[in-house]
């Protein structure tokens, strides 16, 4: 037979290829990624958007802030020293940084230059209104013993405009300069608390960096502890760390799982070591899975992969389609059986593959990755079951156990008693009434939160850094845009004014803004002009005994002041905190934006942009959960849509009739499960929807093989009770996981398979003319 | 000459001044000493480029377990209070309005305590501490170690008998603040005015 030869060589041939594709993708090391952002839907087209997206994330992503502390600052200052420098000798780190080393010449020269363009609004106002105000308190500060050290000395400012722009600087948290060691301390809990930033050389989505990071901070931690201190840390990188640690193990449990309890179950049912081969197929599913998704999006989310592994229990149905046959085949041969079952095979993976794809339309890159993984794995599983095993089965002779098929048996034959007894409208009635009654309790929850599962010791540990640095910035921002800088700087003025509102409401906590920093330039104009009124009211600085050939040549100076644009004054050293908050120009202007502290409320943060031209508020999470549920219902369409084509697709081997009736036990199914999660009182989320969309395609195999009854109805049951099993050993194991995200989709699987499962032998004919 | 002999001789010199030095400790303890100081002061502000110095002059009261109330009374009326709490200013109607807190400022007023105070332990922290002379005429001569306060402080001088009685602050910029407390007395307790400034 050539044809039984061809084929398995044929399909080395293309293994082979697909192997060394594989190799070629994984030359520089895994092509994996940890970054939840990838996951989510994209919603921000803007090019724009996108890169102030990236700037309020960067910090997040590479920096951590770590308090240390201990009731003793001094020991809470050398202990930062010390971890400071290990830190920075660790490589791991571009900057550790525990003191300000401040460039009190810079900073100097950066104030005198900036006197006229970096003068606070309120300053500005009254310094233009009431000049002789402006001088009164001057003369009043040159006395107060108690206003804090001036960087510029008296006599080259003699108007203080320095020392306003310095007390007009926002304050940053409750971190306060200790100035005898530079380090930055804030006092709580009865400890001193030593502020250390890292700043890290890749980002948390560096595969490798954030557990390097993370085993540092555990080191570190047992060192502080064992001098009496305290760490606390905050950063992306934790979670990212976190993250990583969980996928590794849930990949290892679940995978590591469902293949033990699938090997074991093979062997207990077939009694041949050989055909243990049946997992070569999972195995080159994976392999195709993987080598399709880098192909077409670059790399692997770690996610894709823990939902992915999933696959084994799938993968693992298509030699068990021919496998299952032994039971009334005798004797079986590898060939043969696979002719008989290729057909259902066949449609099994083409209706499967039309489930998986369905995700594939989904808004979620996430689930188009799972999508493309899991039909290129199908699609690979399939192949290898048809080309390949047969021909490494060749000459096995199975002859399963028999308690397997005693199960199946027993439980066709309590079925029928139960039919005999009550008949399926009735049954039907009361699965209907339990659907009902399961769907009213049924509740609706989406969150991106759900998405993470982030362990309470980390977020407790970044709320108490949050709480006693006073650092607590927020998701949400302003994005702001302008024609030209003094539009821009205008827009954001009207902004910071409802912005300063909320503030004094309590509301919000801070915000940072470009017009803080620099005043348009028509504003540094209007300040130059009042300069002229000033010589009318400098007479109590006079009466002190300046001379006015001092305060003239005062007044000469300040009229020489260039007007600042804002990257000027962004290059000194006064810019650092706004340096992150400027766009630069681009084709329609210039754009900037306007972070914030301390606030979540987006409704109340998205009233404060309405009537601002070209003012916007950018919410990620809060837009991701509007998807979120707006996908929802494009799930529930998606469901339908692939329930047609799954019908189209049966009714050439089944008819209408057979096909409606296939395709109807999986819907009733899924409808059971709902209301089963109603019952259970698990809420519905986005992802058992996903679960549900999936399991119909799946469970569709299971109705196909009860519908071709090949060998009688008691091994098709055997062969769809092994199916179900494997596929539930596989996605049962998600239920475990501690991503909510991940373990609603397994509970919903779980629950679909088990109904497909019980509902199955209504697909079989001879039902239709019992009943 | 002997190389023994001299090595005593200058072993003498070293240690003699120690035995009968008074120190820091002592320095304190004398300083801790009184709960109430009263007394007036009068502040020079020297800068480059005036021919004579800004002259302020008023009235101060120094609580140990309070804080600091300074009122400066020419060439215009303003007082002041340092408390834990932070620097309050009074206003034109009479409250304390408490000024924002500034980093620098506040750990600026937390030296200017500390100094008021004779809180050497505060003090070394930050500065090279030299003390010289005897309990009834002493100098206290502060160098700042960090190179943070470097840039802002040259040396604080002290002087003082059983009170503080003048602090001289030497800025790196050139300008310099002279402090004198004359009539400072510990006689007499807080009065009950003086009670409730502290208190609200």
């Amino acid at each position: 037979m050539p044809i039984e030869r061809l084929l398995p060589r044929l399909f080395l041939i293309a293994l082979l290829a697909v192997l060394a594709l594989a190799g070629w993708q994984w030359r520089h090391g895994a092509p994996l990624s940890a970054n939840l952002m990838e996951l989510v839907p994209g919603s921000t087209p803007d090019a724009l958007e996108l890169r102030a997206e990236q700037r309020i994330q960067e910090p997040m992503n590479r920096e951590m802030l770590v308090l240390v502390g201990h009731a003793d600052a001094e020991k809470a200052v050398e202990l930062a020293r010390q971890l400071s420098e290990k830190w920075q000798a660790s490589g791991l780190f571009e900057k550790v940084q525990w003191n300000v080393q401040a460039d009190l010449p810079a900073l100097r020269e950066q104030l005198l230059r900036g006197r006229l363009a970096m003068l606070p609004p309120k300053d500005r106002t009254e310094f233009i209104e009431h000049p002789e105000a402006f001088i009164q308190q001057r003369v009043q500060s040159l006395f107060d013993p108690f206003g804090g050290f001036s960087l510029v000395p008296s006599q080259e400012d003699w108007l203080g405009l320095t020392g306003r722009i310095q007390n007009g600087q926002p304050m940053h948290g409750s971190v306060q300069l200790d100035i005898g060691s530079g380090a930055l301390i804030a006092r709580a809990d009865g400890k001193s608390w030593v502020l250390l930033r890292a700043r890290t050389r890749a980002d948390a989505f560096d595969m490798r960096l954030p557990l390097h990071v993370s085993a540092l901070l555990d080191e570190a931690r047992q060192q502080a502890s064992a001098s009496d201190a305290q760490l606390l840390a905050a950063s992306g990188l934790l979670y990212a760390a976190h993250g990583q640690q969980q996928a590794t193990r849930e990949i290892t449990w679940v995978g590591g799982g469902a293949t033990l309890g699938i090997l074991l179950l093979l062997l207990l049912a077939f009694k041949r070591w050989r055909v243990l081969l049946a997992f070569i197929p999972v195995m080159v599913g994976m392999l195709f899975g993987a080598t399709a998704c880098v192909a077409l999006f670059g790399k692997m989310h770690v996610m894709t992969l823990v939902l992915g592994s999933s696959l084994i229990g799938v993968a693992v149905d298509y030699p068990l389609h021919y496998l299952s046959k032994s039971w009334s085949l005798k004797p079986w041969r590898s060939w043969p059986a696979l002719r008989l079952t290729l057909s259902g095979l066949s449609l099994s993976l083409a209706t499967s593959c039309i489930g998986y794809l369905a995700l594939a339309w989904t808004p979620f890159p996430a689930l188009t990755q799972i999508a493309v993984f899991s039909a290129a794995g199908l699609v690979g599983a399939y192949l290898t079951a048809v080309c390949l095993l047969p021909a490494l089965l060749n000459g096995v002779e199975l002859r399963p156990a028999q308690w397997p098929l005693k199960i199946a048996e027993a439980l066709m034959n309590a079925r029928s008693r139960l039919l005999t007894r009550v008949g399926t409208p009735v049954l039907l009635g009361m699965l209907l009434i339990f659907c009902a009654a399961g769907l009213l309790q049924l509740t609706t929850r989406n969150d991106i939160r759900q998405w993470i599962a982030a362990p309470q010791s980390l977020t407790d540990e970044a709320r108490s850094v949050a709480r006693i640095t006073g650092y607590q910035p927020t998701s949400q921002f302003f994005l702001v845009r302008g024609a030209d800088q003094q539009q821009l700087l205008e827009r954001q003025t009207s902004l910071s004014q409802r912005l300063d509102q909320l503030v004094t409401q309590g509301k919000l906590q801070g915000y940072l803004s470009l017009n803080q920093l620099v005043a348009t330039p028509a504003e540094q104009q209007a300040t130059r002009a009042a300069l002229d009124t000033l010589p009318a009211h400098w007479q109590p600085l006079l009466a002190l005994g300046v001379p006015p050939e001092v305060l003239n040549n005062e007044l000469a100076n300040l009229r020489a002041l260039p007007v600042q644009s804002i990257d000027a004054v962004l290059a000194g050293p006064l810019g650092e905190p706004w340096r992150l908050l400027w766009l630069g120009s681009n084709a329609e202007g210039v754009a900037g934006i306007v972070s914030l502290q301390g606030l979540n409320d987006a409704a109340l943060l998205r009233e404060q942009a309405q009537d601002l031209p070209g003012v916007q508020l950018v919410d990620r999470l809060g837009d991701l959960n509007k998807v979120f549920a707006a996908t929802q219902i494009s799930a529930a369409e998606l469901k339908l849509a692939s329930c047609v084509l799954i019908v189209l697709l049966l009714i050439l081997p089944f008819g209408l009739r057979g096909a409606l009736r296939v395709i109807a036990l999986p819907l009733l199914a899924a409808v059971c499960s709902l209301a089963s999660l109603g019952w259970l009182g698990q809420p519905l989320t986005l992802f058992s929807l996903f679960g549900l969309l999936l399991v119909t395609a799946i469970s569709v195999d299971y109705a196909i093989l009860m519908r071709e009854q090949i060998g009688g109805a008691a091994v098709s049951l055997l062969g769809t009770l092994l199916a179900a099993a494997t596929t539930w050993l596989s996605f049962g194991l998600l239920a475990i996981s501690s991503t909510p995200a991940v373990s609603n989709f397994g509970l919903s699987v779980s629950l679909g398979l088990a109904f497909s499962f019980i509902l199955a032998p209504w697909a079989g004919r001879q039902h239709e003319s019992r009943s | 000459m002997n190389p023994f002999k001299t090595l005593v001789a200058l072993a003498l010199l070293v240690l003699t001044p120690l035995a009968h030095a008074f120190d820091l400790q002592q320095l304190s303890d004398q300083l801790a000493k009184p709960g109430v100081i009263h007394g007036a002061f009068v502040q020079e502000k020297q800068l480059r480029s005036l021919p004579q110095p800004l002259t302020s002059k008023g009235n101060f009261v120094l609580a140990k377990d309070s804080g600091l109330l300074w009122l400066l009374d020419t060439p215009l009326k303003q007082d002041y209070r340092i408390t834990a709490a932070g620097i309050a200013r009074r206003d034109t109607d009479g409250g304390w309005q408490m000024l924002p807190g500034k980093s620098a400022g506040a750990e600026q007023n937390r030296l200017f305590l500390a100094v008021l105070q004779g809180d050497s332990s505060g003090l070394q922290r930050d500065f090279d501490v030299q003390l010289s002379g005897d309990a009834q005429a002493w100098q206290l001569t502060l160098v700042p170690r960090s190179m943070l306060l470097k840039q802002v402080f040259k040396q604080i001088n002290i002087n003082g008998a059983a009170l503080v009685q003048r602090i001289e602050l030497l800025e790196t910029q050139g300008d310099s603040t002279l402090l004198k407390m004359v009539d400072s007395s510990s006689a007499q307790p807080l009065s009950d005015s003086e009670r409730a400034d502290f208190a609200d």
